[in-house]
């Protein structure tokens, strides 16, 4: 499986008559954009609004970001099961507006949460504020209730996304990347001397505002399988996920999974990367006992001599996390895992709510209880008098003069991990 | 059965599930359950479901086997404790504006989100 990224760079973001990409800035046609939008009878209104890297502009709540791409060969569409057929995407060529983003807002409950500054403390938190971003905030019929509020804000941001794709599908890309998979045989003849590495990326699937879709299915309702990494590129994986912003992967995150991009840049170096497994995190605790013995047979059938593990939230899925590190480490395979922290306020506390000796090799993503201190901006774009109910806030949060002061939690992406941010910690 | 302190649960579920509705707050769900899992009974959903902190919401619904076992079930003991002792850890930073002192729109939304994670293990 064969996927040519072709890049094209987005350095501004307009409104304009016309929707276009000229001169590495995106023009959006508002009037045009709202009436595609307006076409889901659940949405009563539609607000579009910009936000560039620098403005002192804050963007709350947020509920997903996602990239604008197309797809220009190769099977399928952008965003299959929701956008696009169901048909197999990551083969061919897809370009993608790098730079741009569509930023959704709404507040599916009283206290939504996900902060993004586009400037001062607060930006240096989240890699969104280096994005050119559209906005929409979307208000719902009244009487809407919260899974199909959330189900409308989502599809209009992969509407939105693929829209203005489009608008890259005949143009010249500054640069191309080409990410191949072989076949497993193939991969032992190539590089037989180099270790066997997979990837075991776990998805967010508990229920309502906690779910993560895969070619239009919910992921609870799958078992782990084998996925080729170019497909998450086309955005087969799709968040549903609306709470805990720090660590939560947006649909942002899937099409741009750093863990795939440093796994395809070392292949053929230092490794073989053999493939990717996605899993779920339920609640049931016997779906967890199901998933993992269900990734450990996979990663050892694939004949593999490591694994990296990424995990998706915090609490239960600590507990999945823990499970598949140890029955993958009792195949006979390495694993290193990748979470973040609730370590308290003071760093101190255990960071994870379950443990076991077989995890001895970690990378955090950050502490989510570190506490920060945000300036006041000129403009907010959404809502912001939920801040003194959100994760990572409490009542005064929000200051009289604009500043807040709450746990790192409240930015969206600041802990990620998928390590898509920049802290760590040795 | 459910142990819950979600009236929404106890409404939605009196009729197909056996209900043990605790008059208390999220601990005491889960130092029930504890007793429960002490008692031979086993754990089938996690205590800590979903991504909602264990001090920023104020319900929280855990489901144990009706049956009694021969033995008590030592990974539902492990899991059980662990979640009490992350409560514990998360509760000194008190968030009441999102337990007893958060408003009645958002415990509205907290009881829904609760029910739901709930609906989706009690589903399959």
């Amino acid at each position: 499986m064969k996927l040519e990224l072709g890049y094209i760079p987005i350095r501004d973001i307009q409104f304009g008559p016309k929707s276009k990409v000229d001169n590495n800035t995106l023009y959006v046609n508002k009037k045009e954009l709202s009436a595609l939008l307006l076409e889901d009878e659940g949405i009563a209104s539609v607000e579009l609004d910009l936000a560039r890297p620098g403005e002192s502009v804050r963007i709350t709540p947020v509920k997903d970001v996602i990239e604008p791409r197309v797809k220009v060969s190769g099977t399928g569409g952008i965003f299959p099961g929701w956008c696009a057929k169901v048909r197999t995407v990551g083969t061919g060529r897809t370009h993608v507006l790098k730079g741009a983003a569509v930023i959704t807002t709404g507040k599916v409950v009283g206290f939504q949460e996900g902060i993004i500054d586009m400037s001062g403390e607060g930006a240096k938190y989240t890699p969104f504020s280096k994005l050119n971003s559209l906005v929409l905030i979307i208000q719902p019929k009244e009487g809407m209730l919260q899974h199909a509020y959330e189900k409308a804000l989502r599809l209009a941001g992969l509407k939105t996304a693929e829209y203005l794709g489009k608008l890259a599908e005949h143009l010249e890309p500054e640069e191309v990347r080409t990410f191949e998979t072989l076949s497993v045989t193939d991969g032992i003849k190539m590089y037989p001397e180099l270790p066997r590495v997979g990837y075991v990326l776990m998805l967010q699937s508990q229920g309502l505002l906690h779910d993560t879709y895969v070619y239009g299915v919910d992921a609870k309702q799958t078992l782990p399988t084998l996925i080729g990494p170019t497909e998450l590129m086309d955005g087969a994986i799709v968040s549903g996920n609306c709470v805990s912003a720090c660590d939560k992967n947006t649909t942002y995150h899937h099409l741009n999974n750093p863990v795939v991009e440093d796994l395809f840049s070392e292949h053929g170096k230092t490794l073989n990367f053999v493939g990717l497994m996605i899993t779920n995190e339920n609640v049931y605790l016997a779906d967890k006992e199901r998933s993992s013995d269900r990734t450990a047979e996979l990663c050892a059938y694939l004949g593999l001599d490591g694994v990296i593990i990424s995990q998706e939230g915090f609490g239960n899925p600590d507990t999945d996390l823990i499970m598949n590190c140890k029955k993958i480490e009792a195949k006979g395979i390495k694993t290193v895992i990748i979470t973040d922290e609730y370590a308290g306020q003071d760093g101190a506390s255990q960071s994870l709510a379950d443990a076991d000796a077989a995890a001895d090799a970690v990378v955090t993503g950050g502490n989510a209880n570190m506490v920060i201190h945000l300036p006041a901006m000129d403009r907010v774009i959404g809502s912001i008098d939920q801040v003194d109910h959100i994760a990572g806030g409490w009542s005064g949060s929000l200051k009289e003069d604009g500043t807040i002061t709450a746990e790192l939690q409240v930015i969206t992406g600041a802990t990620n991990e998928l390590g898509y941010n920049t802290l760590s910690a040795r | 059965m459910i142990i819950t302190n979600n009236p929404l649960v106890r409404s939605t579920y009196e009729n197909a599930h056996v209900i043990l509705f605790v008059e208390g707050n999220y601990r005491e769900v889960l130092v029930k359950a504890r007793d429960l899992v002490h008692g031979r009974h086993q754990l089938i959903t996690h205590p800590l479901m979903g991504s909602l902190k264990p001090n920023e919401t104020p319900y929280r619904s855990v489901v144990v086997s009706d049956a009694v076992l021969d033995k008590t079930d030592a990974d539902s003991v492990l899991i059980i404790e662990e979640a009490i002792l992350v409560f514990d850890r998360f509760i000194k930073t008190a968030r009441t504006d999102r337990g007893e002192g958060s408003t009645e729109k958002m415990k509205e939304d907290f009881r829904e989100i609760d029910l739901s994670l709930l609906s989706s293990a009690l589903s399959e």
